[in-house]
């Protein structure tokens, strides 16, 4: 197993996440024909971070794209449930309204710009979201409701649990792996390193934050 | 208004009915107060002291009473209606706060356009951001919000149109507002009076407000004189959750030559810029500046008497938990008289400070200090007390609040 902090891109990206404290053990298994990869990331109190969005892209050659999901944005105390969803290209959302209120979702992203007007329950089909890039979402009912969705058609994806932690089965090669949370407030929104991994290797990457969060936007404090 | 407010439990219980057909939001809130004070009657009663409450009205009080209904008419109108009832009242013992129509298309190309139409608040608080233009810092406004609940309203329009930098990858919405509007000719003539004082009573719609040393006279804020619109205009920049920064212009353009003959009231230019920062930290740290700057004057048989004003606060606090926040605020305040008489001028400092604590399904508790120095000339001449006065206030609020909300 190499861990490679790749000199031609890396080395910017090194500087735009310079305070970012990068942890990397190598563990060592039986080996085997795929390898795993298990990342965790923890806020700068050293608590995790959920929510963050994961994407593994393979460096130099292609993997077949990941398969289309149907996936949920609820709405419940007039908040967005989950914060952040990543789903595949091609996948299909619903957005259920399990609060008593109304709500009347768009988006206006390049990525994907629709809207639901106003509703209760479940009445509408779910929205299909067919280019990459992150879809932010809105409540022209309640301003502060944000959420966001990225749709990503790297072959390995995911968000972090509540233990700011996730992991993934892939065939050994050369990666390059990113990190992104909207409220993240390191020097670049989003942490991108690339590794190369050998068959059978069990890699273990920790990422630390330096910078609190930025707090969510609460209800009423609008101004 | 009387009939209005005779119709409120109508209109309050049709939209009630309402809520379950149509995602109404709706919120009933009960506030007392147990209050232990050693200031003068307030100046809200007619006398002198610049607190809500005095040693008399010390033990059990009614905070608030308060039903607020919030239903979309149609995709992109909707309704608020705000009322409440307080244990001063004038004309009536409940009253709207406010009342509007607003109009919200959906937003394109990064722009969000939202129009109201009826009576509500300029946006010039940033502290008063909870539901009933309350507070969540503390129970006391500063002294000057507590001015503007007293005698500032727009009953008119207003144009709110946001450039969402939030929605594309920038960290922050700017916006632009305007608002025009007419009944509201009589602001300033309480603050010349009886000068600033720190309180949480909002006058309702068309109602009136006390008189310094007065218990019998009232002011009606809500009044046109010479017909002339007034207008208010301002920009603000938001980073949600973050920071907020704010300014405005305000300028009710009454003509102060201009007088109700028969009621023998004038109508009172009242002008005022005002600035204000707020600024939140992921942890827990909230810290809100505001200013705000002008002047009031009227000019009966054509004499100017003009009384400058300028008011400020800072405010600290801190979330502790999910469940507490601590808070302190710091107020100057300052009614100047540019007339022969200095009647009207008043100058002071306030400390207020307020633990609360939210035990959940509804319940909250609050207990606040509130401690006020100030000099008012006509007070000083009235009780032979020249000098400063120091007024003390503690309360403790339980509120329990129902609502579609689900608290």
């Amino acid at each position: 197993m190499r861990l490679s902090a790749r000199s031609n891109r890396a080395l910017g990206i090194r500087v735009a996440i310079t305070g970012v404290a990068l942890l990397c053990t190598l563990l060592h298994a039986a080996p085997a024909a795929a390898a795993s990869l298990a990342i965790s990331i923890q806020l700068a109190d050293g608590k995790p971070l959920a929510d963050a969005v994961i994407t593994v892209q393979p460096v130099g050659r292609k993997l077949p794209a990941p398969a289309p999901i149907h996936a949920a944005m609820d709405q419940m105390n007039r908040m967005f449930v989950p914060e952040v969803l990543v789903v595949p290209v091609g996948s299909a959302v619903s957005f259920p309204n399990s609060d008593s209120v109304s709500h009347q979702i768009y988006s206006f992203s390049p990525a994907k710009r629709f809207q639901l007007p106003l509703y209760r329950g479940k009445p509408y089909a779910p929205v299909i979201f067919d280019h990459a890039g992150i879809v932010i979402l809105g409540c022209n009912i309640h301003d502060w409701m944000i959420a966001y969705i990225d749709v990503t058609d790297a072959p390995f994806y995911g968000t972090t649990n509540a233990q700011g932690a996730w992991s993934a089965q892939l065939p050994a090669g050369h990666y390059q792996i990113t990190v992104w949370h909207p409220r993240m407030r390191e020097q670049t929104p989003t942490l991108v390193r690339e590794l190369a991994i050998d068959s059978g290797d069990r890699a273990t990457l920790t990422l630390q934050l330096t910078k609190p969060l930025r707090p969510a936007p609460m209800e009423g404090e609008s101004y | 208004m009387r009939a209005a407010t005779a119709l409120l439990p109508l209109i309050a219980s049709t939209l009630l009915a309402a809520t379950a057909a149509h995602g109404a939001d709706w919120e009933l809130d009960l506030d007392l107060r147990a209050v232990s004070s050693d200031a003068k009657a307030s100046v809200l009663d007619g006398g002198y002291g610049p607190t809500r409450f005095s040693e008399r009205q010390s033990g059990l009080r009614l905070g608030r009473l308060r039903l607020a209904l919030d239903t979309p008419l149609g995709e992109l109108w909707k309704l608020h209606l705000d009322a409440s009832a307080w244990d001063h009242s004038y004309r009536s013992s409940v009253g709207l706060t406010e009342a509007y129509l607003q109009f919200r298309p959906y937003p394109r190309n990064h722009l969000r356009l939202r129009l109201k139409a009826g009576g509500f608040y300029a946006p010039v608080s940033l502290e008063n951001g909870a539901g009933g233009w309350a507070s969540p810092y503390t129970l006391s406004y500063s002294a000057l919000n507590s001015w503007l609940a007293e005698e500032v309203r727009t009953l008119g329009l207003e144009a709110k149109v946001d450039w969402l930098g939030t929605r594309s990858d920038l960290p922050f919405d700017v916006s632009a507002i305007a608002g025009v509007f007419g009944w509201n000719e009589m602001a300033g003539a309480a603050l010349a009076s009886g000068g600033f004082i720190l309180d949480d009573r909002q006058t309702p719609l068309f109602d009136q407000v006390g008189r310094l040393g007065s218990p019998d006279a009232r002011i009606e804020p809500f009044r046109e004189i010479d017909g002339r619109a007034g207008y208010y205009g301002g920009l603000a920049l938001e980073a949600p959750g973050r920071l907020v920064l704010t300014a405005l212009h305000y300028d009710n353009r009454a003509n102060p030559a201009a007088a109700d003959a028969l009621e023998q009231v004038f109508a009172w230019r009242t002008t005022f810029n005002s600035a204000a920062a707020r600024l939140e930290y992921g942890t827990g740290w909230t810290v809100i500046a505001q200013w705000m700057g002008g002047l009031t004057r009227i000019a009966p048989g054509g004499t100017a008497l003009v009384w400058p004003f300028d008011a400020r606060y800072l405010l600290l606090s801190r979330r502790l938990g999910s469940r507490q926040r601590l808070s302190v605020r710091y107020d100057r305040f300052l009614v100047e008289s540019r007339n022969s008489e200095p009647d009207g001028e008043q100058r002071g400092n306030a400390w207020t400070v307020a633990y609360m604590f939210d035990p959940g399904k509804g319940w909250s508790l609050t207990l606040e200090g509130l401690r006020v120095t100030s000099s008012s000339y006509i007070r000083g001449e009235e009780l032979g007390r020249p000098g400063p006065v120091t007024d003390t206030q503690v309360q403790l609020a339980i509120r329990y609040a129902l609502g579609s909300a689900g608290y």
